[in-house]
């Protein structure tokens, strides 16, 4: 019975795509000569690379894509570190049934750069290891977390500002906003790695990898307060009011209505952002980071390796979107999930 | 009573702002005089001593680093007014086959805008460069005098394009069509059905009721978000230094590694962008005010 139902449901999808595919036959013959012919072409120009391409430049080079140049005795601590950022992501997302748990997750992930400082920088028993050497997958990671970390509470406190009823307060976050939305990313992290330091008083100095994560919380702040801003304006008045009338104060409404609320609305664009944010930690290739892509371009750099550009470029296009499209889709899962039914 | 405890917060808070900025700039003062370089715009005027491949007024080393700086933002705007028209017409045309109901298309259009959409540009553009054009060989498209393509760049009717100037262009063209795409599929979807199927039984043709009944009604809704996606293309068009095109950028960090001016250039690159942001905003919202005023006259 069940069979043969599901027999009926095939037959019924087959029936579908055939009506879809054969139904405006001439145009689907154009579309199928067009892909043909760019594939033909394709293969004709590149050939001699995709047939004769060498994946030992990929295949030998794994631990320095994934660590630079940590070194390579200490590799088991970076790998902890992206490990347990891995089970919190998945642990938030597909929430247990333990209720400590939950109720504990945010203070995982607040926990999560403490830790992660902790084992990238070693101290405290471990062996310390200088931030030049820290590069690879492991530094664009580093980057991206600690950025958007930081930049959220930054992000939502500069949404709350731009909407305050004190002049001031609203005219300065709005013009901080509004010139960090004008200018380009790269200039921003310019300003982090040769600015800075001009900005500081003598004799302190900050680690590269901190001024770029300065930079990139400072750009991206402004992008992430624009998106709850719109969040906050699609809550409704009558939750603010309704709140009032059931006798909440100012910060209640705000930490029990307004946040939680426009963090959820808002939550597409937010993932967009940290999808964005991750793809930008590139930018720190020219300004002298050797992350993900900065490794890359160092290893074509390389005499040994001269010229194999397309095996290389395809590896890091093929992990940077296989990256991106999971974030893409746990960010939809918990968009489904979080939806008020 | 209130009233005044939010004016003295406010005073407070300006206060604050004025103590922060001092203290930076108190800073920098220190630092530029330690390191014996002031700050001043005198500098602009000498000569800039280095050669740029790409110049659309003339220009020679000997030429003064204001003028340096002015063919850059000349360049820049060449790139990004070309690249927002090539993108302009790809998004578009992505964006209307990944509306329709043509399976091919649109699985061939989501392949497009996932491949685009999660692999960074810097990625992208050095492919282009790299691979795209310093990986062809010496004649890989020749048809006499018309079209030549090789490792040297693209030749149309004698009007020759460098490979930094090609590869920018169609990798900044490449990446943004694929958001350009999403956006107009976003506005052809929020068009209510209801809004096809009587253009259909009105015995309209296809094409010209997606160009008289639909697109007016998606446009609204998508001329915000394109505004949003030129602005983009305009600030990625900043990359170009990563190919060696000599961008408002790429000439200003030239202009660093010269002389050290660091503050005075971040100031300009600001400046320049703000000017750009304003007149590509200003461009959209007379578009907009055109096409508002247009629809009004239609009902």
């Amino acid at each position: 019975m069940i069979y043969k139902m599901h027999q009926k449901k095939v037959k019924k999808y087959i029936e579908k795509i055939k009506e879809i595919l054969f139904l405006n036959s001439l145009n689907n013959f154009l579309i199928i000569l067009l892909i043909f012919t760019i594939c033909i072409f394709s293969l004709q120009s590149f050939s001699s690379v995709i047939f004769n391409s060498k994946w030992s430049v990929v295949t030998t080079n794994i631990p320095l894509f994934a660590f630079g140049t940590f070194p390579s005795d200490q590799s088991w601590r970076p790998i902890i570190w992206i490990v347990s950022l891995l089970l919190t992501s998945v642990l938030s997302i597909i929430p247990p049934k333990w209720k400590w748990l939950r109720k504990n997750l945010l203070f995982a992930w607040m926990g999560m750069i403490p830790l992660g400082i902790f084992l990238l920088y070693g101290g405290l028993g471990l062996q310390t290891v200088m931030s030049r050497n820290f590069g690879g997958l492991t530094l664009t990671i580093f980057l991206t977390v600690c950025s958007s970390m930081f930049a959220l509470p930054l992000g939502i406190g500069l949404a709350f500002c731009r909407q305050s009823s004190l002049f001031v307060v609203k005219k300065l976050s709005s013009i901080y906003i509004d010139t960090m939305r004008a200018i380009p990313l790269i200039a921003v992290l310019f300003f982090g790695q040769l600015l800075i330091p001009l900005f500081l008083p003598l004799g302190l100095e900050i680690d590269r990898v901190w001024r770029a994560i300065f930079a990139f919380t400072l750009f991206v702040s402004a992008y992430i307060a624009e998106d709850i801003r719109g969040g906050l304006q699609a809550i409704p008045n009558t939750q603010i009011e309704s709140a009032k009338s059931l006798g909440l104060n100012q910060l209640q409404i705000i930490k029990f209505i307004l946040i939680p609320q426009s963090l959820r609305i808002a939550l597409p664009a937010l993932t967009n952002q940290v999808i964005g944010l991750f793809q930008n930690t590139s930018l720190m290739s020219i300004l002298g980071l050797v992350e993900f892509l900065g490794i890359g371009r160092s290893i074509l750099a390389n005499p040994k390796f001269i010229g194999q550009y397309i095996e290389v470029y395809i590896w890091l296009a093929s992990v940077y979107w296989i990256i991106c499209t999971i974030l893409a889709l746990m960010a939809k899962y918990l968009e489904k999930r979080l939806k008020i039914a | 009573m209130k009233s005044y405890k939010n004016i003295f917060f406010q005073i407070i808070i300006i206060l604050l702002c004025i103590l922060f900025f001092g203290f930076l700039i108190n800073n920098l003062i220190i630092n530029l005089i330690r390191t014996d370089l002031g700050f001043n715009f005198s500098w602009l005027l000498k000569p800039s001593s280095f050669a740029l491949a790409e110049h659309v007024l003339p220009y020679s080393p000997s030429d003064s680093y204001a003028w340096a700086l002015l063919i850059g933002w000349l360049n820049s705007l060449k790139v990004i007014f070309i690249s927002l028209f090539l993108s302009t017409i790809l998004g578009t045309i992505i964006g209307l086959s990944s509306a329709g109901n043509n399976i091919l298309l649109k699985i061939t259009s989501a392949f497009y805008v996932t491949i685009i959409r999660q692999t960074p540009l810097l990625l992208q553009l050095m492919f282009w460069y790299f691979v795209g054009f310093l990986g062809l060989k010496n004649n890989f498209i020749y048809f006499s005098n018309i079209l030549k393509i090789n490792n040297q760049g693209i030749e149309f009717f004698g009007l020759t394009l460098t490979s930094e100037f090609s590869a920018l262009i169609i990798g900044l063209s490449v990446f943004t069509s694929a958001f350009i795409a999403e956006v107009i599929r976003g506005g052809i979807i929020s068009v209510p059905k209801g809004q096809w199927e009587s253009f259909r039984s009105l015995g309209l043709s296809e094409r010209n009721g997606l160009l008289r009944v639909i697109m007016p009604q998606a446009l609204p809704a998508i001329i915000p978000g394109l505004t949003s996606q030129y602005l983009n293309l305009a600030k990625n068009s900043t990359l170009a230094i990563a190919i060696g095109y000599s961008d408002i950028y790429a000439i200003n960090d030239t202009i660093i590694n010269q002389t050290g001016r660091a503050i005075e250039c971040f100031i300009i690159l600001l400046l320049t962008f703000l000017i750009l942001n304003l007149l590509i905003t200003n461009l959209m919202e007379t578009i907009n005010k055109f096409i508002n005023k247009k629809k009004i006259y239609l009902s």
